[in-house]
């Protein structure tokens, strides 16, 4: 498949602290990628690795089949920082036109393009207006202008939506599921599981600089199912048999909560109850949320090192 | 790196610094005119030759030597942060992560910056001149090199503040780049009684002190460029006191403070080639 994104072994320590290390990811094209972790996880670092800010103290990266460091490639790659802190003594479509004369725009295409992302952002009407008296969801939302301007193959966007109220969530919610429309790769910063969970095709889970979990986010969610089931004449023998197929399981009195591996054994789980004498009076499957995988695979409290 | 330069130019125009330095040069230049005005009055009124011969130059070393003073001023003050600050902002990451090289953003900067401040220089030294020649009637030999000269003082200065812009903090470029610049003005006073007393030691120190940072003997050269000493019996007491120049900087000068700029914005571009932002 061809890779938007191929890394290896991309590590970046400041100082003897580790930002990340031994990163090894492969976004194919096309994807919505999420790319998860608690604060200081490092998330931010691999970013500012991949577009060019921070030197990788090791490993190598690929985007879009250019090595790390090549700027022609980044005619083709937006990228929008966590802090969107921008000139901020210019007009909004001043700034825009700047940022446009970097990617190499000019004259009416430069206009044009301008004026398209400043409609697909909804600030059209508010370019004429001074980026100091934007309130901070109009900044991000410039911010995002800015990172679209020239059409990018590969969009970077740290945390895009942390200042914006929820119809500006779900306008760039759309917005990013267009451009995938497209084709386009999109590679996302968040905490904010719910959208993530709603848009992207794969994550990845990283952890004090490390990535501990990565897949495609239906592969992730069947391979991680909760299943409670209502059972009576519980014996020692059926909770056995029970806990051979679980990978975790609770019982309160009748109340049976079970984990298990793959979906082909929920059924199986019924039939155990079934043939071990037991009575099954309610099942279901509890939908694994993104939270849950979260707190489980990133929290839990044990280090990792 | 042409985009890095408008920029930075229209930044420039933009800082609450050129409004301070532009109503700063409006003072300056409103009581020099009037200084030189009552002087040149004075001598109107009671002709002495011999005295105006000497006080008209005076005076006007002494427009230029403070007209360099603001300029560097706006110098040091509209490039300290001119790289540091925007990365303390986080401006620079959705800049520098464009398809534009990191050298490219250092000489653009260098340009737009060293565009607006030789401008303002040029300016200065062209109304300064005009005062002196209007009013004093005194013809300036070589104007137009001093002019360059003049507008190259804000230009070194702006070279080295780049470079610490990279490689410091903003607020501790700005206390270097003030150490720095009172180093070369105290060197040049230090040369200047050195030639006076016939002292070596004080001249070397002004010489180790104008390779540091050659902006004083830059002015001292356009001291030199518009009194022409030749057949001049007063040349002597023209370039007396702290603002002449008893010895004149050869030309090497000016071209050791070219490379100069050269040197530390190269170095400056090196630098931030290889910086994590
Ligand atoms: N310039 C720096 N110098 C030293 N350590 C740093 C620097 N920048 C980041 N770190 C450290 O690297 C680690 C990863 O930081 P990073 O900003 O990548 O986290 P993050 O996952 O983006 O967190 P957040 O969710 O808060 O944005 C943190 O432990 C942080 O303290
Ligand atoms: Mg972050």
């Amino acid at each position: 498949m061809d890779m938007a994104i191929e890394t290896f072994n991309l590590t970046k320590k400041y100082g003897a602290k580790v930002g990340c290390a031994e990163i090894c990811l492969r976004v194919p094209r096309g994807q919505i990628f999420g790319f998860l972790g608690p604060n200081g996880a490092g998330k931010s670092t691999l970013v500012k690795m991949l577009v060019g800010l921070l030197f990788p103290t090791s490993g190598k990266a690929i985007l879009l089949n250019r090595a790390l460091g090549d700027t022609e490639v980044r005619k083709k790659i937006g990228f929008l920082p966590e802090n969107f802190r921008y000139h901020d003594w210019l007009a909004g479509q001043q700034l825009l036109e700047f940022h446009a004369s970097l990617y190499g725009l000019s004259g009416t295409a430069k206009k044009r393009r301008v004026s398209e992302v400043l409609d697909l952002v909804g600030l059209a009407g508010k370019e004429k207006q001074k980026v100091q008296t934007y309130s901070k969801g109009m900044r991000q939302r410039a911010g995002l202008a800015c990172a679209l301007l020239p059409d990018p193959d590969l969009l970077f966007l740290d945390e895009p939506t942390s200042a914006l109220d929820p119809i500006g969530r779900k306008d760039v919610r759309e917005i990013l599921v267009t451009l995938k429309d497209l084709g386009k790769t999109i590679f996302l910063n968040s905490h904010l599981l719910s959208e993530v969970e709603m848009i992207c095709d794969a994550v990845a889970f990283i952890r004090q600089g490390k990535i501990i979990r990565q897949g495609l986010l239906e592969d992730l969610r069947t391979s991680n199912i909760e299943v409670e089931m209502k059972v009576g004449g519980l014996t020692p023998a059926l909770t056995a048999a029970l806990s051979t197929l679980a990978s975790s399981i609770e019982m309160e009195d009748d109340l049976v909560r079970i984990r298990v591996k793959q979906e082909a054994d929920i059924p199986r789980l019924a039939a155990l109850v079934v043939t071990g004498g037991g009575y099954l009076f309610e099942m279901h499957r509890k939908k694994s949320t993104l939270e849950e995988m979260f707190i489980s695979t990133t929290g839990g409290g044990e280090e990792i090192c | 790196m042409l985009t890095m330069m408008g920029i930075t130019f229209r930044e420039g125009l933009n800082r609450k610094v050129l409004l301070i330095s532009l109503i700063l040069a409006v003072i300056f230049l409103g009581l020099y005119g009037t200084g030189v005005h009552y002087a040149a009055k004075s001598f109107n009124e009671h002709p002495n030759p011999i005295l105006a011969a000497v006080v008209y130059p005076q005076l006007l070393s002494f427009g230029l030597y403070f007209g360099g003073f603001i300029v560097s001023f706006l110098a040091i003050f509209s490039a300290v942060g001119a790289i540091s600050a925007e990365i303390e902002t986080g401006i620079i990451q959705a800049v520098i992560t464009k398809p534009i090289r990191r050298c490219d953003y250092v000489w653009g900067k260098f340009l737009g910056l060293g565009l607006f401040l030789a401008l303002y220089a040029a300016l200065f030294f062209i109304v300064i001149a005009m005062i002196i020649n209007v009013k004093t009637g005194l013809v300036l030999d070589g104007q137009w090199r001093a002019l360059g000269l003049f507008a190259l003082q804000p230009v070194v200065l702006l070279a080295v503040t780049l470079f610490g812009s990279v490689v410091l903090p903003t607020i501790a470029n700005g206390v270097v780049m003030f150490m720095l610049y009172a180093v070369a003005v105290i060197g040049g006073m230090v040369e200047q009684i050195g030639w006076l007393i016939s002292n070596t030691g004080l001249q070397q120190a002004g010489i180790v002190t104008s390779l540091v940072m050659p902006v004083d003997s830059l002015y001292r050269k356009i001291v030199h460029l518009l009194m022409r000493p030749t057949d001049n019996p007063i040349n002597a007491l023209q370039q007396m006191g702290p603002f002449g120049s008893m010895a004149e900087p050869s030309v090497w000068m000016v071209v050791y403070a070219l490379l100069y700029v050269v040197f530390f914005t190269g170095l400056a571009a090196y630098a931030f080639g290889r910086k994590d932002i």
